[in-house]
């Protein structure tokens, strides 16, 4: 790192538009409108459908039907401004905390582990007070720091297989932490790590090798417990197990959509049947509501969002932001990738969220946040120019 | 600073297009699930919202042979509460409390029971029912819904029949007009979410009910009404346990009336007629009561006849050619059959008699001498001929099956009893029914209440038929039976049953139930008329009369207080011979002209005639008569006449 400019950098921690006047050369006062247009369309949508979702749920529990709504309008609310504010601060000020954030990450998943408080029968939240904070949200955002702030110090190295193991050693940590009642954001989490290094390294033919040992990997994973394999078996054929219920009505929900849908607040899916359809199988009421022509629409709204974020990486000034952005786009593009395969039942159910659109207040929170640091670093391009290949 | 190189942005590219890839296909498989799989789903997702919920099909009327209105459906409401619709829980409870005439305590509890929807009364008159949905009271909810109603409560009770709670029916006509009567319930397809809760908004797809169609009975209330009353009166002077009639028409079969009293109330089944105290008693106690009230003794009952039943072996005697009118019999006051002595009723005999009067005693010898003669083949060969062994195929149901000894073990003291109606059972409706196939020129008929079954409309839908028998015994026999029977009624042993101007034929019987130690008696009358063209046949059976109970005493003037009155209201006109003309003084007179004479002239006048005269003032000419000169007047009229 250089350590000239990182000094440099330290005066000029504040807004945007109090740094145009600075005479920095390399601040051209860019913001990427694109990804902020589609970021804000994303979080409007996704509390149009989770009102949707959520209103019969929360009229029975909570006899409100918005009080789902309200929650997440709090969290959204909150993720703006935070995404605002990290959006005007030099990405290089985080630089420094990488290491502390990653530490502070290791010890609120352990923590969360002792005095987690349950809910659905997961232990994944810490209570403060009235509001509930899921570790795991934040593990992903520090690890894509921690990595990022590791890969640019090894950088050098990169090519070779040791530096590739330890690297991924050091997140093993934090994977195994939130593995043990999370398995879903684990398996996040390693994959932001793969994305990563793979960027990271010059080399091709490694990549195939550690694919082939991954997959070998999961195959003895899924056969040591005989609950995984019993997943698979419902994957397969969900109407033969009682567990296969969620997916099925999930399934259920997205057939019954057809072209245009059932019209937006029509899913009857979403009363009762598709269990807490605010949550990890909202895609499918979206489905059931606004059809195919609305589910392809969302799945281009996210690969738009990714293709954003690509640009942005591939215009970062340097490798740092380049990696930052890089992780925020993996961690983007691997849970809107499961989540659907998961609702579409086209790999066996495990819980994951649809990032923006998912009820849960951390969640939209801390991807506001790596939003706002996407932000930040395409700021900070001088020119953007489609990367050439 | 370390720049981002090119072999970076490569590889972020590749990351891009996999995304690319993979969400691409994942739109595919959303194709291939929405597209081409969306029927599946779509079938079993509606399968899991789809509620059925039925509307109540309008149950068939129930009418008798004037048009009249025996069975119906009320209208009657249930009465719910929503609880996440309420919105002024004490108002609810104060007013529901008040127009329900319910304990406010017990409205209180349901109001305020936190349940999706809790009844708070069912079977609500229509009228409170509107005045509470009236009151728009949130949360309140009011339910129409069809209750059976019987205008005439406890007219045949038996033979009508009641409905449960799922308005199907239990016992009597509603059972055995079920497919007729019931109607094909509708549904309404409604939404509901996971808790099977109904969605209020979503779209209704309704399939109206079919109602039921009306049946129309034979049974003319009028007559049944009589006859109940008539039931009733001797029931309760004989302190009797029951007493059934049995109105026909013999020539077809068709039922006009049938009296089992007493009888229940159709609109409350449940509820004992008797003060039975069932306080202690078991369910099953209870229910064996309500069995026993709800049973149709002419049906489901089977007794033993006694002498009505003579009317079958003399059939059968004369139609085989074993016994002739004039043949002559002996009566000594017993006939020893075997090693048996088996008394007349008269103690000393009826002596030397012919087949005629034999029967007009209700003779036991002769009547042991003709089922002797007849011999057990030919006797079984009648009572099947007649069909007395098998049911009689009433449209009700529970029939009771003829109760006789296996021909096998007929010796002949079996066959003298059963000569004169003893030691076997039938059914009243068997042994009505036989005896009308026997007078009406040999026809077995099927006795039946069901005539025609029409819509609701009007329009025929079924009319009903019943087999029919020929010939089974000559028209000869069946002639002669009518001209016997008849005399039984004019000089015989049922002489109380007697109209001046009727034809009446009929047969008295006193029989002792089983066991014969409890001294327990079944005294009957069976009457038909006009007995050379039988229209209405009447079995009247006493059960356990006290006191006097002799058929020919108490069952016969019944049936004649009967006779008296359904005969003019059925239109069979009185016809004199000249012999009762004189005997009873009918006739008719012109009333004669009385005005301005004097009291003698007026008496002179009337001398000619037996009148009977009242005069209103003391001397002087008459100013004025009742009925007014050149009326038709009765023989025995009273005339009024005013003096001044």
């Amino acid at each position: 790192m250089d350590q000239n400019r990182s000094d440099h950098m330290k005066t000029r921690y504040m807004p945007l538009k109090a740094s145009q006047t600075k005479e920095n050369a390399k601040q051209t006062g860019y913001v990427d409108l694109g990804l902020l247009c589609i970021v804000l369309i994303l979080v409007g949508f996704g509390l149009v459908m989770l009102y949707s979702t959520s209103a019969y749920n929360g009229l029975i529990k909570f006899q409100d039907a918005a009080y789902y709504l309200k929650k997440q309008l709090f969290a959204t609310i909150l993720g703006v401004g935070v995404m605002m504010v990290v959006a005007n601060i030099d990405y290089h000020f985080w630089e420094r905390f990488a290491v502390l954030a990653y530490i502070v990450s290791l010890i609120l998943s352990g923590l969360v582990l002792v005095v987690g408080s349950e809910i659905n029968g997961s232990k994944r939240w810490l209570a403060l007070g009235p509001l509930s904070f899921q570790p795991s949200e934040y593990a992903k955002v520090a690890v894509i720091l921690f990595l990022a702030f590791l890969i640019v110090r090894n950088v050098k190295k990169m090519g070779k297989i040791k530096t590739m193991f330890l690297i991924m050693l050091s997140v093993l940590p934090i994977v195994g932490l939130v593995g043990t009642n999370n398995l879903s954001t684990a398996i996040i989490i390693l994959g932001i790590a793969v994305i990563l290094i793979f960027v990271a390294s010059p080399k091709y033919m490694q990549f195939i090798g550690m694919g082939a040992l991954g997959v070998g990997f999961i195959a003895i994973f899924l056969s040591l417990e005989s609950y995984r394999l019993e997943r698979l078996a419902i994957w397969r054929n969900p109407e033969a197990y009682e567990k296969g219920y969620q997916t099925l009505q999930g399934l259920y929900a997205i057939g019954s959509g057809g072209v245009f849908g059932r019209g937006l607040g029509e899913s009857m899916q979403k009363l009762g049947f598709v269990p807490e359809a605010q949550n990890d199988m909202i895609f499918s009421i979206i489905c059931e509501e606004l059809g195919l022509v609305g589910a392809v629409l969302v799945i281009l709204l996210f690969l738009l969002l990714i293709w954003r974020l690509m640009v942005i990486a591939g215009n970062a000034t340097d490798l740092f932001g380049a990696l930052i952005v890089t992780g925020i786009m993996g961690h983007m593009a691997i849970q809107v990738i499961l989540n659907i395969a998961v609702v579409t039942n086209t790999i066996p159910n495990t819980g994951i969220t649809l990032p923006f659109i998912s009820y849960g207040g951390t969640s939209v929170l801390f991807l506001l946040a790596e939003m706002g640091l996407a932000l930040s670093i395409s700021s900070q391009v001088k020119e953007v120019s489609p990367p050439k290949a | 600073m370390l720049r981002n190189k090119t072999y970076n942005r490569k590889k972020i590219l590749i990351i891009f297009i996999c995304c690319f890839l993979v969400l691409g296909a994942l739109a595919g498989r959303l194709i291939y699930l929405m597209l081409f799989q969306s029927e599946y789903y779509q079938e079993q997702a509606d399968a899991l919202h789809e509620r059925e919920r039925s509307i109540k099909a309008a149950r068939g009327k129930i009418i008798d042979a004037n048009g009249t209105v025996l069975a119906t459906n009320r209208t009657v409401c249930t009465i719910s509460v929503i609880h996440s619709q309420i919105k002024e829980p004490e108002v609810i409870i104060s007013k529901l409390s008040e127009i329900l005439g319910m304990d406010e305590e017990t409205v209180r509890k349901r109001v305020e029971k936190n349940s999706s929807i809790e009844r708070i009364k069912t079977n609500v008159d229509k009228e409170i029912g509107d005045e509470i949905r009236n009151l728009g009271l949130a949360g309140v909810k009011v339910d129409e819904d069809f209750k059976r109603y019987y205008p005439y409560s406890t007219l045949a009770s038996k033979v009508l029949g009641f409905t449960g709670s799922d308005n199907q029916g239990i016992i009597g006509l509603e059972v055995k007009y079920e497919e007729y009567l019931k109607g094909i319930d509708g549904t309404i397809l409604t939404l509901t979410d996971a808790r099977g809760v109904e969605i209020a908004d979503a779209g209704e797809d309704r399939i109206e009910p079919v109602p039921g169609n009306d049946l129309y009975i034979s049974l003319d209330s009028n007559i049944q009404k009589y006859c109940e009353q008539a039931a009733q009166k001797v029931m309760e002077q004989k302190s009797a346990d029951a007493v059934s009639v049995l109105v026909m028409n013999p020539q077809n079969g068709e039922i006009m009336a049938m009296v089992n009293v007493p009888e229940f109330d159709l609109n409350d089944p449940f509820t004992l007629n008797t003060s039975v105290d069932t306080t202690g008693m078991t369910e099953e106690q209870k229910q064996d009561l309500l069995n026993q009230m709800w049973r149709n003794r002419c049906i489901n009952d089977t007794y033993e006849p006694g002498s009505t039943f003579k009317i079958i072996t003399a059939a059968s005697g004369l139609e085989e050619g074993v016994v002739h009118l004039d043949d002559q019999f002996s009566c000594p006051g017993f006939r020893v059959v075997e090693d048996r002595r088996i008394r007349c009723h008269k103690a000393g005999g009826h002596g030397g008699e012919t087949f005629v009067q034999g029967i007009m005693n209700s003779c036991n010898p002769v009547f042991i001498d003709v089922g002797l003669r007849l011999g057990v083949d030919n006797f079984y060969k009648y009572f099947n001929q007649l069909g007395l062994l098998s049911k009689t195929g009433v449209d009700l149901p529970g029939e009771a099956a003829t109760i006789m000894h296996k021909k096998d073990n007929v010796g002949p003291v079996e066959l003298a009893t059963i000569s004169f109606g003893q030691s076997f059972q039938i059914t009243p409706i068997q042994l009505a029914t036989t005896v009308s196939s026997i007078i009406n020129g040999g026809t077995r008929i099927t006795p039946h209440l069901g005539v025609e079954v029409k819509n609701t409309g009007g329009d025929p839908v079924k009319t009903l038929t019943y087999p029919t028998k020929e010939h089974i015994i000559s028209e000869e026999t069946s002639e002669t039976m009518q001209y016997l029977l008849e005399q039984v009624v004019k000089e015989g042993s049922g002489n109380k049953a007697y109209i001046p101007g009727y034809k009446i034929g009929g047969k008295t019987a006193t029989s002792q139930t089983l066991p014969r130690s409890a001294h327990k008696y079944i005294s009957s009358f069976l009457g038909f008329a006009p007995a050379d063209d039988p229209q209405v046949l009447c079995l009247l059976i006493i059960n356990n009369p006290q006191g006097i109970y002799y058929g020919g005493t108490i069952a016969a003037p019944i049936v004649k207080d009967i006779f008296g009155n359904i005969l003019p209201y059925m239109g069979i006109e009185q016809r004199f011979t000249e012999e009762e003309t004189q005997e009873n003084n009918i006739g008719e007179i012109t009333m004669p002209d009385l005005m301005g004479k004097t009291k003698e002239e007026m008496q002179e006048i009337l001398k000619e005639f037996e009148l009977g005269v009242s005069c209103i003032g003391e001397e002087g000419t008459v100013t004025d008569q009742f009925p007014l000169a050149g009326e038709t007047i009765s023989k025995t009229s009273n005339v009024i006449v005013y003096l001044e």
